[in-house]
C-alpha cells in the first residue's frame, strides 16, 4: 500500500516538474539554432519543419510565423553593445554599418515582443526613409522624446526591444557566420 | 548503501525519468495539438482558395505576432483536397518588395520567393498533390514545357503569407495595391 501510495507520488511529482520544464523553455525562447552577434539575435532556421523541437514547440503556442530565408531576415535585440537591458528612458546610438540586403526596417517592440504605442503614428524606420552622409553611413537615434535626424520613436513602457529586418538578403544564409562588425552597433546615449 | 536510502534513491530516479518523458513528450506533441497556432488564427478570418488582405498590425490586436507594421499583409489559405491551387502575382513594373512564403498547416515554411524570383513578370505557382501532379504531368504537351512552378504540398491545407513593404507611411496605399495583384484560387484539373 505504502509503496503504491510512493509510486503515485513519484509520478505526480515528476509529472509536474516535466510539465514545467516544457512551460520554462517556452517562456525562454529555448531552441538550439540561435546565432548571437554582439547584442543582436537571430534564429535563422526557426522558419523550416526541420527547426528543432524547442523551437518549433514555441512558434505552434505564440503562433509566430518568422521570415524565410527566401523574404529575408530578423535580427531582435533586448540588450545594448555591453550588455545591459535596453530602457525607454535611455536614448540609443545605432550606427551602420547594416548588412547588404534590398530594404531594411528597424521596429521598436515591447520586450515580450508585441508592437507598442509610440505616442505618434510612427511603428518604426525603414531603410528608405534614412538620411546617410556623403560616405552613406548613417546614425539612428532611439529615443522616447523627439530628437533631430534618424530619430527612432520608442515606446512609453520601461523596458523595449528592437527588431531588424531585412529583406532580399544575402545575409540569409551567411547568418550564422557573421561577426559583431557587420551588424549595427547598438550604443547607450544620455539616460533621463 | 542502507535499504532505506536506497528505496528513495530509485523513487527519485522514477520522479527524473518520469519529468524528462513528459517534457519531451510535450515538447514534441504540442505543434500538433495548439489550437491557436498562426493557421487556426489565419482561418478566423481567410476563407481557403481565395486571396484575403490581412489587417495591419496595430499595438494590442496582432493577430499574429512579431509581424513587420511597415508590411501590408495578405493570405491565401490553401486546401488541395479537391484539385490544385493556383498562386499567382503580376510583378510586371511593380516597384517595391512584395514576399510570399508558403507555409503548410503547421507554418513550417517549404519555399519562399520575392518580386525577384519572377519569370517573365510573374511569380505562378501551383499547390498540388503528387496525384495531382502526375495527373497534370498527363496533361502536358510535349513541346512545351510548364509556365508555372509545381510544388508539392506538404500537407493538403496550409498558408500563403504575401507581404508588400511601405516605404514610409504615406506608401501604404501603393503597398496595398501592390498586393491587389496577387490571386489564389482552386484549379480545375480536368479543364487543363
Amino acid at each position: 500500500m505504502l509503496n503504491i501510495l510512493k509510486s503515485t507520488a513519484a509520478a505526480l511529482i515528476g509529472a509536474g516538474l516535466g510539465l514545467y520544464a516544457t512551460w520554462s523553455a517556452l517562456e525562454r525562447d529555448a531552441g538550439f539554432e540561435i546565432v548571437q552577434v554582439g547584442p543582436w539575435r537571430s534564429t535563422p532556421k526557426a522558419a523550416f519543419a526541420a527547426a528543432d523541437p524547442y523551437t518549433r514547440a514555441a512558434l505552434a503556442r505564440n503562433a509566430q510565423v518568422p521570415l524565410s530565408p527566401g523574404e529575408g531576415l530578423m535580427f531582435t535585440a533586448d540588450i545594448d553593445e555591453t550588455g545591459a537591458p535596453l530602457l525607454t528612458r535611455c536614448d540609443y546610438i545605432l550606427t551602420s554599418p547594416i548588412p547588404a540586403a534590398r530594404f531594411w526596417t528597424l521596429t521598436p517592440m515591447t520586450s515580450r515582443g508585441a508592437l507598442a504605442p509610440t505616442g505618434n503614428d510612427r511603428t518604426g524606420l525603414t531603410s528608405a526613409e534614412i538620411v546617410r552622409d556623403s560616405m552613406g553611413r548613417f546614425e539612428i537615434v532611439a529615443s522616447a522624446q523627439l530628437r533631430p535626424g534618424n530619430w527612432l520613436a520608442l515606446p512609453t513602457e520601461p523596458g523595449f526591444m528592437l527588431a531588424l529586418r531585412l529583406y532580399d538578403t544575402p545575409a540569409s544564409s551567411l547568418a550564422s557566420s557573421m561577426s559583431v562588425g557587420q551588424l549595427p552597433r547598438l550604443r547607450r546615449g544620455r539616460c533621463i | 548503501m542502507s535499504d532505506r536510502t536506497l528505496g528513495w534513491f530509485i523513487y527519485l530516479l522514477a520522479v527524473l525519468v518520469v519529468a524528462g518523458l513528459v517534457h519531451i513528450v510535450t515538447i514534441l506533441a504540442l505543434p500538433h495539438v495548439a489550437t491557436r497556432d498562426s493557421y487556426a488564427r489565419l482561418a478566423t478570418i481567410a476563407q481557403t482558395n481565395r486571396f484575403t488582405p490581412l489587417p495591419s498590425p496595430v499595438p494590442g490586436a496582432e493577430l499574429l505576432p512579431m509581424q513587420d507594421p511597415a508590411v501590408v499583409r495578405g493570405v491565401c489559405r490553401y486546401d488541395v483536397n479537391n484539385g490544385p491551387v493556383r498562386v499567382r502575382a503580376e510583378i510586371a513594373g511593380l516597384d517595391g518588395l512584395l514576399t510570399l512564403s508558403f507555409h503548410d498547416r503547421r507554418g513550417a515554411s517549404f519555399y519562399a520567393t520575392t518580386d525577384r524570383g519572377g519569370v517573365r513578370g510573374r511569380i505562378d505557382v501551383v499547390l498540388l498533390t503528387r496525384i495531382q501532379l502526375e495527373a497534370l504531368e498527363a496533361l502536358d504537351a510535349e513541346d512545351e514545357p510548364p509556365q508555372e512552378l509545381r510544388l508539392l504540398a506538404p500537407t493538403r491545407e496550409g498558408f500563403v503569407l504575401t507581404g508588400s513593404l511601405a516605404l514610409d507611411p504615406g506608401d501604404f496605399d501603393a503597398a496595398r495595391g501592390r498586393l491587389s495583384s496577387i490571386s489564389c484560387a482552386q484549379e480545375n484539373l480536368r479543364r487543363q
